[in-house]
């Protein structure tokens, strides 16, 4: 701990903070985790059970992902203050056909899980 | 604060670091299979590797040693080319379970969007991209005929991501010299923040190729361009940081050379072996995680790593840069040690004399 303080110190008084930021010659830049981790599982809201083949994608940004046989998606997105995910059925009747919906999270900073019933069409 | 009171503070600054050791940059080696052949490549890689990739179990079992990782821990994934591999975001992801971050090195071939997506989706936060040239020069260092076009589509995906901390690197040789100003503003154009700039050493395959290295007054021209750079805000042009600069010190990079290997970054190497950055020769090895605790070794050994005294040998004996070089960049001690491979320093001093005859 004293260690710390007189690094902390030494560093404030020779420059900045950049001082304890740093990457490798061949490394590539440090990582401040900007990004929110969003997960969850979608069902039928008439039948209960997991909808395969779900796209959940994030509003102006290019991240989807695609929903597994159990119905769960999970991914890492840039943390933002209004995130919107979008459901949406891209596989037409495949796995049964399925009305799009849209959940809005506000100013989420943890991980998020969220259980999406779909209404079937 | 004069600048000889700067030094002498930033002196005990590296002390204290040393003496904290805290480890919060990671290379994993996780391939040494490489869908390029480069002229200039350091590690030797090739198409056809000697080594297996190692399996994510192995290296999950060593980052499972680290007691209270480092705040910033972050593993960077490098190789060979990371991306040969289809496991990388599942290891990724088994990394951010474990409350770690990661990031990449990347050649850029096989960065398409769907790539992109994957990574970001499995917690992706940092990536460097090499982009060696104008696409003459560029195809030509790295021996094909289409490397340009696809480094060129890999950087436009990266640079439109919020998230992504993104920067370029570029290996500075004779051929590219004299575009780094056009190299400049078509980055700015495709809105990249940082850009790092650095020059080939002479090992693995570099070693026998003149072209690559830069003369003592290139080497210098190379100086003033990124000073010269620094004044725009519209990129973070920098120096990378391989070796102490003399003069230009803090003049090309935010603060002064400061070589953390084996201070702060470690490294898990293909076949196991516990070191530093992964150009640093090899025999520098402190242990392998088939037979050691990882972090373990990383307390109690790498003891040439934080008392470089052994480096004052050679020219580096007698040199009244001593105090603030250490021996350059560590990477710059191969073979039988007994002499730094380039001296940038001296480099900067010659090209003066050069410059000023008599």
């Amino acid at each position: 701990m004293k260690r710390q303080w007189i690094r902390n110190i030494l560093g404030g008084l020779t420059f900045t903070t950049a001082l304890f930021v740093f990457q490798a010659c061949y490394g590539t830049p440090q990582d401040f985790g900007f990004d929110l981790l969003v997960e969850g599982q979608v069902k039928s809201m008439n039948t209960g059970l997991p909808i395969k083949g779900i796209k959940v994608s994030v509003a102006d940004n290019m991240q989807y992902e695609i929903t597994d046989k159990e119905g769960c998606f999970s991914f890492y997105t840039e943390l933002m203050e209004i995130l919107t995910l979008h459901f949406e059925d891209i596989d037409s009747v495949q796995n049964g056909a399925y009305v799009s919906k849209d959940t809005v999270l506000n100013n989420t900073n943890e991980p998020v899980y969220l259980e999406i019933n779909l209404e079937e069409k | 604060m004069t600048p000889k009171i700067q030094r002498f503070l930033f002196r005990k600054f590296k002390e204290s670091e040393i003496k904290l050791h805290l480890l919060n940059y990671l290379f994993w080696e996780c391939t040494t299979r490489c869908n390029l052949n480069c002229l200039h490549c350091g590690s030797d890689c090739s198409r056809k590797s000697t080594f297996q990739d190692m399996p994510v179990a192995d290296f999950l079992n060593a980052l499972d040693t680290i007691k209270n990782p480092a705040r910033n821990f972050t593993v960077v994934f490098t190789g060979g080319e990371p991306l040969l591999r289809k496991d990388i975001e599942w290891c990724g992801r088994e990394i951010r379970k474990r409350g770690m971050r990661w990031s990449l090195v990347t050649n850029g071939h096989l960065y398409d969007l769907q790539r992109h997506i994957s990574l970001l989706n499995a917690g992706l936060g940092a990536l460097t991209i090499s982009l060696d040239g104008l696409k003459e020069s560029h195809n030509w260092l790295r021996n094909s005929h289409n490397s340009y076009d696809k480094v060129i589509q890999a950087i436009e995906i990266a640079a439109g991501s919020g998230r992504l901390n993104f920067d370029i690197v570029t290996c500075v040789n004779q051929k590219n010299l004299n575009e780094l100003g056009r190299m400049k503003d078509w980055l700015i154009s495709k809105k990249v923040k940082a850009w790092r700039l650095f020059t080939i050493i002479p090992i693995g395959r570099a070693m026998n190729n003149p072209e690559l290295m830069l003369t003592d007054i290139q080497f210098v021209e190379l100086m003033d361009f990124i000073v010269e750079s620094r004044k725009n805000k519209e990129i973070d042009v920098s120096f990378s940081c391989e070796g102490y600069v003399g003069r230009y010190e803090t003049k090309v990079r935010d603060t002064f050379f400061f070589c953390r290997a084996g201070i702060n970054i470690g490294s898990v190497l293909i076949d196991g072996s516990i070191s530093a950055c992964p150009n640093i020769d090899r025999s520098f090895s402190q242990g392998n995680i088939y037979k050691d605790n990882f972090y373990e070794v990383w307390q109690t050994e790498f003891e040439p790593f934080r008392n470089r005294k052994w480096t004052k040998t050679g020219p580096c004996k007698t040199c009244a840069h001593y105090k603030d070089c250490q021996g350059n960049g560590f990477h710059n001690w191969h073979g039988e040690k007994n002499n730094v491979l380039v001296c940038h320093a001296e480099k900067i001093e010659k090209a003066k004399q050069i410059s000023i005859p008599g």
